[in-house]
């Protein structure tokens, strides 16, 4: 039996980190791992992440894994077991590992546990059917092992983890029919959302699934409105064709190793079920055992890494003996303390807050610079425009400006505000962006077009010359472009320069090769491009004629969507400028009303 | 699209030697370092056992051996988890029917 100073248990980032600051600290450790490598979610991760630049913002899950595992097996003073299960813990500070079928014990003086977390079952009927996974399971597959289980994909759980998984999916080629949602809302990141709606995903809100059709496989699923109690409201059933339904309705801390080690354990749903009761310092109710990640309360990557540190700083004190060095650790746990609560004070971590305020850990709130909104900058000048005005732990945009045009600040939750005099239209923000939220745009007034640079991360990558369509924020088709620049980035996040009429400047924000389906110009009443080409092709050249014989834009959105659309085709088809062609007049209702409501008079209750 | 991945806009698969062992006598490729459950999954098997009561099919659910959903007989031993063990050359794989109890 080994004898270690530190035993770190579980290798994810939050236990890389604290074994990296361990080592560094002198202190012995051995690191376990159940998988072959270590890096836990982050290996299975392609996007990059969120956060600030000094925890390794803007750069991709699996490549933070390799930055940590490189600096761990630099260090001696880290012995590292992978493919190890620890299967039990006990009270005299001995860990049990199985390892190749054969059981290990080692002991430590101080033990951290960062499990991580597991994955939320969801009951609904066939849920077992093969070919309902968790998330995670279809990440493990498809970025791990390079196999795709499926064809035709429905999420269930807009978090980010659903969001992600659908780009993903995307990503390798697969097709996703849309997210389900119970809630009225968006549960993750508005950038991640608007990155797949604008690849034409459609989220179902206030949607549950009933069931999976299907006896030995997944063949589609049958969804439903839900009222605000989540009841299925009768009669709003439709069915989904999918050959795969991944599940994601969140995550839940693996706590029994940290029971098994006599922590003591408390339900807080806000923190993500039953964790381990800790102090700031991530020590539990046994002194000797700290904890650290997902398993401390559902979050993310880099506040894993920041509580690994701390819990490593505060475990080292244990063996440092010379009182200087005590104090200059003491100095570095409320520096990250500090970091953390940063982190911590946006808006997204409201959870999080109330649940740590539970274990007596309160977070203040920073002060934030205002927002602007999205800014449009001046026209005329190749600049970036930024769509991100939700307050998210980020500042990757403003770190990699190296003109200082876009300012964040102390709080890395305030939004981005950009100064268009410092703005050079470099684009290295736009490659940047884990979000994807910034593009560049240039209008040409004399020629009446505009450059739009939209950041791309699928294949095949398009080419210079290339007709593609341009799309809204929702994936629809606005019009015709022409591919006028790509520019290849090391990041693989590269940017497609496109050429559109200037009319449609701020509404092209996606590109895509055209299908051989023609797109729907007018979703409400279902007409498509080459509906109109053909009725304009005719010999109708004015637009309310057009809108008599066609119905295109007097759908329940009243026109807003597709009306400059329509406009847009006519004015190619007849080289009369939109602006000189009259666009008809606008009726109420302006927003859509439950038909009910026009029926009001003549409720027969 | 079912299979294999092979081109990806960020990852590159660095996929080991080509292994080939059998799935109820019938051969299967595979490369090594996979795991079972993830072969079978790029040949398109999604069906791993039946439940012990109700027989009905189970397949892959975490695919990190948390939830033992994917429970097989592998060279004659039963309740191996299929989403952890890599694949061996010549290796036999059942389903698993029931419990798996060695009769
Ligand atoms: C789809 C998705 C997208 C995400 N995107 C982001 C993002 O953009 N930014 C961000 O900051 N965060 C993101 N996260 C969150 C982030 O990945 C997690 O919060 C983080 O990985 C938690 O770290 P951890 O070390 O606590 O746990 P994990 O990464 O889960 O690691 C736990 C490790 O412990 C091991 N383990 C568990 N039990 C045992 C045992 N008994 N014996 C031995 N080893 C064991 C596991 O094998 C695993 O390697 C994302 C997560 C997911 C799933
Ligand atoms: S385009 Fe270049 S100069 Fe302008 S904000 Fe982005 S990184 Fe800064
Ligand atoms: S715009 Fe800036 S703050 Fe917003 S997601 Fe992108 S990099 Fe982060
Ligand atoms: S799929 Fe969950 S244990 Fe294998």
């Amino acid at each position: 039996m080994k004898s270690y100073e530190t035993i770190v248990v579980g290798g994810g980032p939050a236990g890389m980190m604290a074994a990296i600051t361990l080592g560094s600290k002198g202190v012995k450790t051995l690191i376990l791992d159940e998988n072959d490598e270590l890096g836990g979610q982050l290996v299975k991760q392609t996007h990059k992440f969120f956060g600030d630049h000094a925890h390794y913002a803007s750069v991709r899950g699996f490549e933070i894994a390799q930055k940590l595992q490189e600096k761990i097996f630099q260090d001696t003073n880290i012995e590292v077991e992978t493919s190890a299960t620890v299967i039990g813990i006990y009270p005299n500070k001995m860990v049990v590992y199985a390892k190749n079928g054969k059981e290990f014990k080692a002991t430590y003086e101080k033990l951290l546990i960062s499990t991580g977390a597991m994955e939320k079952q969801l009951p609904f009927i066939n849920s077992d059917l093969p070919g309902v996974y968790g998330a995670g399971a279809v990440q493990t597959l498809m970025n791990e092992y390079g196999v795709m289980p499926g064809r035709r994909f429905l999420i269930i759980g807009s978090g980010n983890i659903g969001l992600i998984l659908a780009y993903q999916l995307i990503q390798a080629g697969a097709e996703v029919r849309g997210i389900v949602e119970a809630l009225g809302k968006i549960g993750g990141y508005a950038v991640h959302a608007k990155k797949i709606k604008r690849l034409g995903v459609p989220i179902f809100l206030k949607h549950t699934i009933v069931r999976a059709i299907g006896n030995e496989s997944v063949l589609g699923a049958v969804i439903a409105k839900v009222d605000n109690n989540f009841n299925i409201i009768p009669g709003t059933e439709v069915e989904k064709v999918a050959d795969t339904i991944c599940v994601s309705v969140g995550l839940t801390p693996l706590s029994e190793l940290a029971e098994q080690a006599g922590c003591k354990v408390e339900y807080i749903p806000q923190l993500g079920g039953y964790v381990p009761v800790r102090n700031e310092r991530m020590q539990t109710s046994n002194p000797d055992v700290f904890i650290a990640g997902d398993l401390s309360s559902i979050e993310e990557a880099t506040t894993a890494m920041i509580e690994g540190k701390i819990a490593a700083l505060e475990m080292s004190r244990n063996f440092i003996k010379i009182a200087a060095n005590k104090k200059n650790i003491e100095n570095e746990i409320n520096d990250e303390i500090k970091t953390l609560a940063l982190f911590r004070s946006g808006p997204k971590s409201a959870k999080i807050r109330t649940g740590l305020e539970k274990f007596g850990i309160n977070i203040k709130h920073v002060p934030k610079i205002e927002s602007y909104g999205v800014q449009i900058g001046p026209t005329g000048k190749l600049r970036a425009i930024v769509d991100c005005t939700e307050e998210i732990p980020c500042n990757s945009c403003e770190a990699a400006c190296s003109f200082g045009a876009i300012h964040i600040g102390e709080n890395l939750n305030s939004t981005p505000v950009v100064d268009y005099d410092k703005c050079t239209g470099c684009a290295t923000c736009v490659t940047a962006c884990p979000g994807l939220a910034i593009h560049m745009l240039k209008e040409d007034l004399e020629n009446s077009t505009a450059l739009v640079g939209i950041p791309y991360e699928l294949l095949p990558l398009p080419e210079k010359g290339q007709k593609m369509w341009a799309l809204d924020e929702d994936g629809n088709y606005v019009c015709d472009s022409i591919v006028k620049r790509v520019v290849k980035y090391p990041n693989k996040t590269n940017i497609v320069y496109i050429e559109v009429p200037i009319e449609f400047s701020r509404k092209v924000l996606s590109v895509s090769f055209p299908k051989k389906e023609s797109p729907f110009v007018c979703r409400c009443e279902e007409i498509t491009l080459d509906k109109i080409e053909r009725v304009v092709d005719s010999g109708i050249t004015d637009f309310e004629e057009l809108k008599r014989l066609t119905r295109v834009t007097m759908g329940p959105c009243g026109g807003k969507n597709c009306k400059l659309v329509v406009l847009g085709i006519l004015s190619r088809k007849t080289g009369v400028p939109i602006s000189k062609l009259s666009h008809g007049t606008s009726r109420p209702p302006v927003k859509p009303v439950e038909f009910s409501l026009f029926m009001k008079g003549s409720d027969p209750t | 699209m079912e299979g294999r991945i092979k081109a990806h806009p960020i990852l590159e698969f660095r996929r080991g030697k080509r292994v080939k062992f059998y799935f109820e006598d019938r051969e299967i490729e595979a490369y090594e370092g996979e795991t079972v459950a993830a072969a079978l999954q790029a040949n398109g098997i999604r069906v791993l056992r039946y439940t012990p009561n109700t027989k009905r099919p189970a397949g892959l659910f975490c695919a990190i051996g948390k939830c033992s959903s994917c429970l097989m007989k592998i060279d004659g031993v039963p309740n191996v988890r299929s989403c952890m063990t890599k694949v061996r050359e010549g290796m036999h794989v059942r389903r698993q029917n029931g419990r798996g109890d060695v009769l």
